[in-house]
């Protein structure tokens, strides 16, 4: 009989992105009592609980199963949970909170540039230095899979809570792995990101846990909101085109060369409706005039509910 | 799941056994300094660690096995080259996935013999003599030697780099493969296109004077006022430039030494048969072996007069530990008829691990480890 329960962040431009992302689906949070409440709730959606919770915690609950849904960067995800593929269930990317987990080294480094310099530099700098080359990072995980993959071993992690790219010029460390959005703090830092030296392309994602109570409210309430964050994502990315067109099946054949289109509203007559991908409706529009038409029209939709949940489906099958 | 089925009786069987060999019985602290491990095993076993922290925020652990432990309570305890033999009973500690990480472990160390063939033979004999008081008869007995790997190296006169890229990965076979295929010039092309841009200057820094050489890039470094190098000197960073010059420019590549190396990490069988594989490799390749070969078979022959038959040990070119301080000797006991294939025991020799500790100079040691669960797993299967 438990509610579905969604975790976001509680502060910070995550959380107004988070706002604003669950606004443009139609889905209003509120939260009763202010900033200081831990608790909110989905106007109109009495079957669904919001937890505010800081961004790193949001991964960690989700592997619990202490919530159901989350919204946190990927990083995160893979960072704090151990076998993500079996806890969690990655519904789908938000487009906001982009940013890359990297490898960076000291730019007078001139004889690194990839991760086999650094290998090795890792394995000369004990013969050299009589220990090993220190790595500063909040990514203990991350960074020691990624190392593996790379097989380099003689290094250390110096765990560093913040301000990681100054680690090197301090002396804390040699170099770092660190998140980073435009590259400025490190080029600040005088730090270079190795060629192949991207860890993880990360962004703000809506995730499930696969270990949650998922009780038929539950259920329910993540098939409400997952109608219509699917039907706000769909109406993004499409548009319907119009026109007055003869022959149908002609205009439909030359149209499916180009994108996926399908036919859209009342189609009798001379009357043409079709949903386009955003990306190629000029090409459509042309293509349509082409076949006959003298006017194409485009149209925005608000949302595009349809009957297979593309959101939802691959996740009710993982619970089943 | 039950510790472990086997009975006191046959624990204090097995220590009765090493303590009749010499070895002291020793209890080491469970509580380590978790740096030690780190520094000594490296970052890949944090995530296998238990940690904690004491009041004053020194990282602990529990201990994840005996060796290192034992080695720095011999420390402790007076000189460290001086002779000794260890014995112990007791839990290590490992996260994993199935499971408490509790596993019980028994096992034998000895440090300071400089009889090391006699030292080794003895070891190995101890341990598999240890497995049967256990039950266990049916044994697959592996044995492999990082000495021969090393002069392997040294005789194909390859640059300084790729010597220590490979010693580095001995023991993964999988990453050491990767390595040799990149030697052999086909990964290591595409690599390299990254720096085309630098690739002249490096060529015509290659053809220089070192000395003027290294000089030019110390100089362009202070120039471009680099002061916080990351903990790394100009003239280090200067080294390894130069070092990469004279890889793009076809040191780098070199078939010929990676097909020798093949063909020597592919040997493999009963260790009689492959010392005759390893004189023939030494005779063709024209590489000399003849002081590790020397060892080799004079272990087998200590071994033999200790009533282990060659030809039951299995004798793998490529087996060997990726841990700095295990040096040469390496041997695992596995079940013949278990169901699956891990090792019953582990053990190897580690004449460096002491001076990393601590010590002024390298002192000769040698030990092996019991895996109390899974031998237990075996034998209460076979009743």
């Amino acid at each position: 009989m438990s509610k579905l329960t969604i975790a976001i962040p509680s502060k910070g431009r995550l959380q107004e992105n988070t706002h604003s992302f669950f606004g443009r689906a139609g889905l209003k949070i509120q939260r009763p009592g202010g900033a200081r409440n831990y608790r909110g709730t989905v106007k109109g959606l009495p079957d669904v609980e919001i937890a505010f919770l800081s961004a790193s915690e949001i991964a960690r609950e989700l592997s619990d199963g202490a919530v159901h849904f989350g919204i946190t960067g990927l990083d995160l995800v893979h960072e704090n949970i151990a076998s993500p593929e079996k806890s969690v269930h990655i519904v789908t990317p938000l487009g906001f909170g982009s940013a890359d987990v990297v490898v960076a080294v000291p730019k007078a480094w001139i004889d690194v540039e990839t991760m086999s310099d650094l290998g090795d530099v890792a394995s000369d700098f004990r013969n050299r230095h009589g220990r090993r080359l220190r790595v500063a990072t909040k990514y203990v995980n991350l960074t020691r899979a990624f190392f593996a993959s790379h097989g380099i071993a003689d290094y250390r992690i110096v765990e560093s809570a913040g301000a990681t790219e100054g680690a090197p010029a301090a002396d804390a460390a040699e170099l770092i792995v660190d998140i980073t959005t435009t590259g400025s703090t490190l080029q600040a830092n005088n730090l270079k990101i190795l060629a192949d030296g991207v860890i993880l392309k990360s962004q703000a994602h809506l995730v499930a846990s696969l270990s949650a109570d998922w009780s038929d409210t539950a259920l329910a309430g993540a098939k409400a909101i997952l109608d219509r964050v699917a039907a706000e994502e769909k109406a993004r990315d499409n548009r319907v085109l119009k026109a007055a067109i003869a022959d149908h099946g002609k205009a439909l054949e030359a149209l499916a060369a180009i994108a996926s289109v399908q036919p859209f509203g009342n189609n009798e007559g001379q009357m043409l409706g079709v949903l386009c991908p955003k990306d190629s409706v000029a090409d459509c529009a042309r293509s349509l005039i082409q076949n006959g038409a003298d006017t194409v029209t485009v149209e925005t939709l608000e949302y595009v509910f349809t009957k297979e949940n593309s959101l939802f489906s691959p996740l009710a099958e993982k619970l089943s | 799941m039950p510790q472990s089925s086997l009975t006191t009786g046959d624990i204090e069987t097995v220590l009765t056994l090493f303590k009749d060999a010499g070895h002291d019985k020793v209890s080491p602290p469970i509580l380590q300094p978790a740096d030690v491990f780190l520094d000594l095993v490296g970052e890949d076993i944090r995530r296998r660690l238990f940690l904690t922290n004491g009041t004053d925020g020194e990282d602990l652990c529990l201990r994840p096995d005996f060796t290192i432990p034992v080695c720095r309570l011999h420390l402790e305890n007076g000189a460290a080259a001086r002779e000794a033999a260890y014995c112990y009973h007791g839990p290590v500690f490992r996260q994993r996935a199935d499971g408490l990480g509790e596993i019980p472990q028994i096992g034998a160390e000895s440090l300071g013999r400089n009889d090391f063939v006699a030292a080794d033979a003895d070891m190995l004999a101890l341990s598999v003599e240890a497995v049967r008081r256990f039950g266990l008869s049916d044994l697959d007995i592996r044995i492999g030697d990082e000495t021969l790997f090393v002069q392997v190296l040294k005789g194909l006169d390859l640059p300084v780099v790729w010597q220590r890229r490979l010693r580095d990965l001995f023991g993964d076979t999988e990453k050491l493969s990767e390595a040799l295929s990149r030697m052999a010039g086909g990964e290591a092309n595409k690599e390299d296109e990254r720096r085309d841009v630098r690739l002249g200057f490096l060529s015509a820094l290659e053809g220089s004077d070192p000395a003027a050489a290294h000089a030019v890039v110390e100089d362009l470094l202070s120039i471009a006022g680099i002061s916080a190098v990351g903990g790394r000197t100009p003239g280090e960073i200067a080294d390894r430039f130069l070092e990469q010059a004279q890889l793009a420019n076809g040191a780098g590549s070199n078939p010929k030494a990676a097909e020798i190396l093949r063909r020597y990490l592919a040997i493999s069988g009963p260790a009689d048969t492959a010392v005759r594989e390893l004189r023939a490799f030494a005779a063709e390749t024209g590489i000399d072996l003849s002081e590790p070969l020397a060892s080799f078979s004079a272990r087998l022959d200590a071994l033999t007069a200790k009533g282990l038959a060659t030809q039951t040990l299995t004798f793998a070119a490529d087996f060997g530990r990726r841990l700095d301080y295990y040096s040469g000797f390496v041997f695992e006991i596995h079940g013949l008829n278990s169901p699956s294939d891990e090792q019953l025991v582990g053990g190897g020799r580690y004449d460096k691990l002491v001076r990393l500790l601590g010590a002024e100079a390298e002192v000769p040691a040698i030990g092996f480890s019991l895996w109390l669960d899974r031998i237990a797993r075996i034998t209460g299967a076979g009743a």
